[in-house]
């Protein structure tokens, strides 16, 4: 029995497509390869010591002919699907979508019937956990108008969803010019009015981005904190339900949960 | 009654939130919207939850009333004319700072505008109007905007409003004629339904209609045994369409996210029975798309009004969501699931779980057979189930532990289905049996209705349709 060859990528999906590609193409067989994600942290999850391990370089070219293939041959949700559990924080997400596509290939664009094939539905399982997390942040998300006119807001969310809820504020608020920074990953999507959106790496918190408050930001903040408790029914007053619906995990970043 | 000259707009929203929070409508559903460049917002079908206050309820639209001054005397109201309260009004422009701030900072998904009445129901309907004019117009507001139409107001006005609002509604208020008269003597039942059924007419001929009359008569559907003589005498009437009033420069539909009402349960005595009837005939002959249920408190410590010093009939309200599900989504008649009989929902039992022992004829059902409005009916499986169910059994025969591995609870469901001809356990269908098995089985109710259970407001629709489409823009730059 050979070895097994774990191919070590960049934690994108732009890295996992290409480790997709140069797994399968790498001529060793589904069953001798394996693809392992970067942790958050930059690090590799679970050495084994009897592999041997290669690193991928992550190629636009050769991630865009995965994602090319997908939406031919298997389709386009299933590609919207795949991407969102790349964008996922799921351990061993990079091998679970090459097992995933190898079915997929095979079956082509009714996969997702196969639910009660494991892959397929831990499939289903993380790309709804993700896109539940993303249609949460859609509302979750809070805007401080900064003196120059720039709108921030800072997220912590748990999966990459940044990518995913970005467009629906360059859809909203198409004439204003915003900023959505994910502490946790250190990344902020970027929107210009008239410009696509585009998301940016921040290496170290750009704190003067984000301090600069307007005078009528406070106004507001507090306009909104009396109609947040005031339109509460006193007489059903029920922190168990409030908790379920809003996770305190959310909160921190919540204009009407701050002092 | 007391009326502060220069009160500052933070004492107004606390005033006019505080008095519009009865109200338990608060949904954004119901249309999809892009955004257009030069206004401001877009809407999103599924609708978006911003935020849960204290009672754990969903804020997704600033919901405020114009104001709370009112020369009508409801009883159960607060706004009252005979409450000595504090009494506010914003002015229209307020109205649209408020909206837009709010919505810029994504605190919310649009305007939900209620009103006492002030003056008369045209004048007040009047100030609406500008309101919302002004937001849309001027403001470009682009968001979800919701408006209550003020009964006795103007046809006119209404057309007029409901070219640039999203959803529209009329509260009933309370389920029957008699009702309305003794704890509403102001309001008419007729009334109230009179601009439910314009709405609805001007929703069916949309674009093309400027006629003068409408001519289709529709037949009213009703519940045997259940007549009633409002709604029937409404929709088989002939109505005078007002003319056709779309406004110049707006695109989009009449009403596009449709109508909805509320109904006060708990205040007067109709049974659970009378109340579904009235909702069922609603949905049948006015094309609603959501009857609220509002628990009744005695706020104003009305003695003539039943006390509630117990809290709200909360667990009441509950089962009537559950069953207003059942008949909007899973095919289920109000006939079904109560009668003269039996004119209430049993306290331990959802409806369905309910309907099902009364049922035990029908199962078990075979999963790998039944049609999806079967599958449906099965205790503990929901729409998701059901589709995850059919989309999985094309590729292959499902037992049990497939059921599981598709994430269907099968805590209720196992008594009522088989896999392949086989039950899980050997069952013997028996009522008394599967009663105390269903009792034992803690009901997901609402928190704070009874202790240590672990609920969701959503436990009856298993998960949530909403996808959200990754971009291609996912390339990382770094600056
Ligand atoms: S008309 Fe409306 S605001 Fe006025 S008392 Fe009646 S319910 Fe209250």
């Amino acid at each position: 029995m050979s070895t097994i060859k774990i191919f070590l990528c960049e934690n994108s999906i732009d890295g996992i497509f290409t480790a997709v590609y140069v797994a399968w193409s790498s001529g060793y067989g589904h069953s001798n390869v394996k693809i392992e994600e970067e942790c958050e942290d930059h690090s590799y999850s679970n050495m084994e010591l009897f592999s041997d391990y290669i690193t991928v370089k992550t190629d636009y070219d050769l991630a865009m002919k995965v994602s090319r293939s997908i939406k031919n041959k298997i389709s386009e949700e299933v590609y919207q699907i795949v991407c969102r559990v790349a964008l996922s924080n799921h351990i061993g997400k990079a091998d679970l979508i090459y097992r995933f596509l190898i079915r997929g290939f095979q079956i082509g664009s009714g996969i997702m019937e196969h639910l009660s094939e494991e892959v397929v539905s831990t499939v289903f399982k993380i790309n709804r956990y993700v896109s539940y997390e993303a249609h949460h942040f859609l509302g979750f998300v809070r805007f401080s108008k900064q003196e120059s006119g720039l709108l921030t807001s800072v997220i912590h969310p748990k999966n990459n969803v940044l990518s995913l809820i970005s467009s629906h504020f360059a859809d909203r608020l198409s004439n204003e010019k915003f900023v959505i920074y994910d502490e946790n990953r250190k990344t902020a999507s970027v929107h210009i009015p008239g410009r696509p959106w585009f998301i940016v790496q921040i290496s170290d918190y750009n704190v003067n981005l984000f301090e600069d408050i307007s005078c009528e930001e406070d106004e507001y903040q507090d306009l909104w904190k009396t109609f947040f408790d005031s339109i509460a029914i006193k007489e059903r007053t029920n922190p168990k339900l409030q908790r379920n619906n809003l996770p305190l995990r959310f909160r921190g970043d919540m204009t009407e949960f701050k002092p | 009654m007391v009326i502060q000259e220069n009160m500052s707009l933070q004492r107004k929203l606390e005033i006019l939130s505080d008095a519009a929070k009865y109200d338990v409508a608060c949904t954004s559903s119901g249309v999809d919207r892009k955004g257009s460049q030069g206004s401001m917002g877009n809407s999103v079908a599924c609708g978006i939850c911003h935020s849960f206050s204290a009672d754990g309820r969903c804020i997704s639209l600033l919901k405020i009333l114009f104001t709370n001054e009112c020369i009508f005397d409801c009883k159960y109201c607060i706004n009252r004319s005979s409450n000595d309260i504090v009494r506010a009004s914003f002015t229209p422009q307020e109205v649209c700072e408020l909206t837009m701030e709010f919505y810029k900072r994504n605190y919310i998904e649009g305007l939900f505008l209620s009103s006492g009445i002030l003056v008369s129901p045209n004048y007040t309907m009047e100030l609406i109007l500008e309101t919302i004019r002004l937001l849309r117009e001027v403001h470009r507001f682009n968001g979800y905007i919701h408006c209550k139409a003020i009964p006795g107001a103007d046809p006119v006005l209404i057309e007029t409003l409901g070219w640039y609002t999203d959803r529209m509604s009329v509260n009933l208020e309370l389920p029957t004629a008699e009702s309305l008269k003794e704890l509403a003597p102001h309001k008419n039942r007729k009334n109230i339904l009179k601009p439910i059924r314009q709405i609805q007419l001007r929703r069916e001929h949309n674009k093309e209609f400027i006629g003068i009359t409408d001519n289709t008569v529709s037949s009213p559907k009703m519940i045997t045994g259940r007549e009633d003589n409002d709604i029937k005498e409404i929709v088989t009437t002939k109505t005078s369409l007002v003319p056709y009033q779309k406004p110049v420069g707006i695109n989009r539909r009449y009403v596009p996210a449709g109508q909805s009402t509320q109904i006060i349960i708990g205040a007067t005595k109709e049974t659970d029975y009378q109340i579904m009837s009235v909702s069922q005939a609603l949905y049948d002959n006015f094309d609603l798309k959501r009857v609220f249920y509002s628990a009744f408190m005695n706020i104003n410590q009305d003695n003539r009004l039943p006390a509630t010093t117990q809290g709200p009939p909360l667990l009441r309200e509950h089962r009537l969501y559950q069953a207003d599900w059942l008949l909007r989504f899973y095919g289920f008649h109000t006939n079904e699931l109560l009668d003269e009989k039996n004119p209430n929902f049993n306290v331990l039992l959802d409806p369905k779980c309910d309907w099902a022992l009364r049922h035990l004829d029908l199962f078990p059902v075979e999963v790998n057979k039944a049609d999806y409005y079967t599958l449906l009916r099965v205790p503990g499986i929901g729409t998701n189930s059901a589709r995850r169910i059919i989309m999985a059994r094309k590729s292959a025969v499902l037992d049990f532990k497939d059921l599981k591995r598709l994430g269907i609870v099968l805590k209720r469901a196992v008594y009522f289905i088989t896999c392949n001809g086989r039950t899980m356990y050997p069952i013997k269908i028996d009522e008394n049996f599967i009663t105390r098995q269903l009792l034992s089985i803690k009901d997901r109710l609402p928190f704070g209705i009874d202790k240590d259970i672990t609920y969701q407001q959503l436990s009856l629709f298993d998960d949530v349709n909403f996808q959200i489409n990754p971009s291609q823009a996912m390339k990382i730059a770094n600056i």
